[in-house]
């Protein structure tokens, strides 16, 4: 499966308006997108198509993040979800 | 019995009479049946519909709140419907139905497994808690099925008591049928204290648990003017306050006794607010924030958008003077598309003209082409144009040059711009010292009381810890806005108030005395504040400016108003 660990620029971390858009970002591909904090292990993941499970994570500016994507647009969901998490909020 | 009287703060200058209604979102639900009694398709059905009319309802009162109230109020319904989306909750709510509970305890346990999990969170997620709850008494709300009041339909001169209200309750209430509320928590700078103000209710919160002690059906007097919440009240109490009901409307201009005029003007965040501002009474409009064309978008706004917007408010008031303040933002407001800095204290840093004439100067050129545009073709010559957060003459002079060069730019391309009113906030210290600097620029000065008090007393206007000192009747307070008047007094400029201090009407005859002769506030104090003018004798005023000037303190001051 392919997967990618990727640092969260946004200073907030991964809440309110950045966590909003990394799971309209997961939902927009045909892929089922699972994410946890680094060595997270995979049953512990949690899905990226919730914004509870997201925000529930409380990842904070700087940390990385290991994302797990499975299905046809499983490489495109993690390229498109890395440049977001590497973009500074002010860009979003 | 006699009457009680419980003291809270009062939120809006409206007085109401009515029966008590406790709304109460967080009551407990019944004891569930066994797992053997609940129908499990039925309660999964229910919820799936429950879920589908709270999704409805919610984007109706999104689209009323933006209208209403404005857009950075509506925009936490977005939220709401993430969350009452969102798989994790469905899937707890089917997992606690299969389980054999009813649909209301599975949304219940459900939405209080994160609620939990949130509020025992920091800062920001905390507030997510509070979201959850909404959206959670929401759907608890349809599911119980009128066993909870619903606030959309309460009978007619209903009192609304609460812990709290929150947005998605206040969207839904009716200012036609409610008389008036009152919450145990809550401070004037509350949503619902704001929402109360944009809608002209009757409002007293931070009652505090003493507002427990009323039972439904009783008879209340919400007096928005004193904070006072009078249960059971005697008859002289109640026809005090029908009779004092709401001052009444008038749209003529009023002035005092001996004849001085006074203008009566509004303060709008939006253009929605236009015309309500004017059905209330608005001899035009004293301050007209820009920000909210700004904010909330990924590009800033052209001058043909911006045009349209500023047009319509001129329109609004063809006998009026419409004051629009220039682009007033920093580093505590996102805003995508312009470079804002990180800083220490924003509220100190590089903001409002300061930015204007710095790194957003495209920006306040297009917005003075717009504003004279739009001034040029509606022809009824209302237009005033205010400079935010000015400390120095340097910037009045730079300000003033740009304007003359976007008059000339204009007219060469055919454009019959004229020369606006020119004015400049007053809301620092420096630029009370320096008016009498400011005024062979400027044609009118107006004092930003809410940003003068803050900076002048070094007293953060929401922190209830140093309220008192943040009070506008503090002599210091009073003191810079004398030096304003003062600076102004044997000149052509007018000298104008738009703050809430404006719209108090226990203030006016002291603000008269101070040599003000516009004050503009929220519409709802507009009728309050005219009648309170004409009942005026300019020499007494003037006579109490003078003793209050030379009060020593605020307790002083405060002995001096009626």
């Amino acid at each position: 499966m392919p997967e990618r660990v990727v640092e969260v620029v946004p200073e907030e971390g991964l809440h309110a308006r950045p966590a909003s858009l990394f799971v309209e970002t997961a939902n927009e591909y045909d892929a089922e997108v699972s994410v946890g904090p680094e060595g997270t292990a995979d049953d512990d993941l949690v899905s990226a198509s919730s914004m509870l499970a997201v925000t529930g994570l409380g990842v904070a500016g700087g940390e990385k993040l290991r994302i797990v994507a499975e299905g046809a647009d499983a490489a495109a969901a993690l390229d498109a979800l890395e440049e977001l998490l590497s973009t500074p909020e002010d860009e979003l | 019995m006699s009457e009680r009287r419980l003291s809270g703060i009062d939120v809006t200058p409206l007085t109401g009479v009515g029966t008590a209604v406790w709304y109460r979102p967080d009551a407990d639900l019944p004891e569930p049946p066994a797992p053997a009694d609940v129908d499990g398709e039925a309660e999964l059905a229910a919820f799936e519909d429950a879920r589908d009319e709270a999704e409805a309802e919610l984007t109706a009162e999104r689209e009323r709140t933006a209208e209403r109230v404005g857009e950075d109020e509506a925009a936490v319904f977005d939220a709401h419907v993430q969350f009452l989306t969102d798989p994790q909750i469905a899937d707890g709510v089917t997992e606690r139905i299969d389980d054999g509970l009813p649909a209301a305890h599975a949304v219940e346990a459900t939405f209080d497994e994160f609620v939990e999990q949130f509020a025992g969170m920091d800062g920001k997620m905390a507030e997510r808690a509070d979201d959850l709850r909404d959206v959670r008494d929401r759907l608890l709300r349809l599911l119980t099925d009128g066993e909870r009041v619903d606030l959309s339909a309460l009978p007619e001169g209903s009192v609304v008591l609460a812990e709290r209200l929150t947005p998605s309750d206040t969207a839904q209430l009716d200012p036609e049928r409610v008389a008036g509320f009152a919450t145990v928590t809550g401070g004037r700078t509350s949503h619902a204290a704001i929402f109360a103000r944009s809608l002209a209710i009757p409002a007293v919160v931070g009652v505090g648990d003493a507002l427990t002690s009323v039972a439904d059906g009783e008879t209340v007097v919400i007096d928005g003017t004193t904070g006072d919440v009078v249960v059971d009240p005697d008859e002289d109490t109640v026809a005090a306050a029908s009779e004092g009901t709401e001052a009444r409307i008038r749209e003529d201009r009023v002035e005092t006794v001996n004849g001085r005029e006074i203008e009566v003007a509004a303060n709008v965040g939006t253009p929605a607010e236009l015309g309500p501002a004017a059905e209330r009474g608005a001899d035009g409009i004293g301050l007209f924030r820009t920000e909210f064309l700004f904010l909330d978008r990924d590009d800033a706004p052209d001058e043909a958008e911006q045009y349209e917007t500023y047009k319509r408010a001129i329109e609004t008031f063809p006998e009026g003077r419409v004051v629009v303040r220039t682009l007033d933002v920093g580093g505590d407001k996102p805003v995508p598309y312009l470079d804002l800095p990180e800083e220490e204290n924003p509220f100190l840093g590089e903001r409002g003209i300061r930015r204007s004439l710095g790194p957003d100067a495209d920006l306040f050129e297009t917005q003075l082409r717009a504003l004279l545009r739009a001034d040029a073709d509606t022809d009824v010559g209302g237009l005033a144009v205010m400079l935010p957060l000015v400390t120095t003459v340097e910037e009045v002079a730079a300000a003033e040059s740009v304007l003359d060069g976007v008059i000339t730019d204009l007219r060469s391309e055919g454009v019959e711009a004229e020369r606006p009113e020119f004015g400049v906030m007053i809301e620092t210290p420096a630029a009370a010292f320096m008016a009498d600097e400011f005024v062979t620029h400027v044609d009118f000065f107006s004092i930003g009381t809410n940003d003068l008090a803050q900076y002048v007393m070094a007293a953060e206007r929401g922190n209830d810890a140093v309220a008192d000192l943040g009070d506008f009747r503090q002599p210091a307070v009073l003191r810079a806005i004398d030096a304003t008047t003062s600076a102004a007094a044997d000149t052509d400029v007018w000298v104008g108030m738009c703050g809430e201090m404006a719209g108090d009407p226990e203030l006016t005859e002291l603000l008269v005395g101070l040599g003000l002769t516009e004050l503009s506030m929220s519409a709802v104090t507009v009728p309050a504040v005219k009648e309170r003018v004409s009942e005026i004798d300019t020499a007494a005023a003037t006579a109490l400016a003078e003793r209050a000037l030379a009060a020593a303190s605020r307790d002083e001051v405060t002995d001096l108003l009626p």
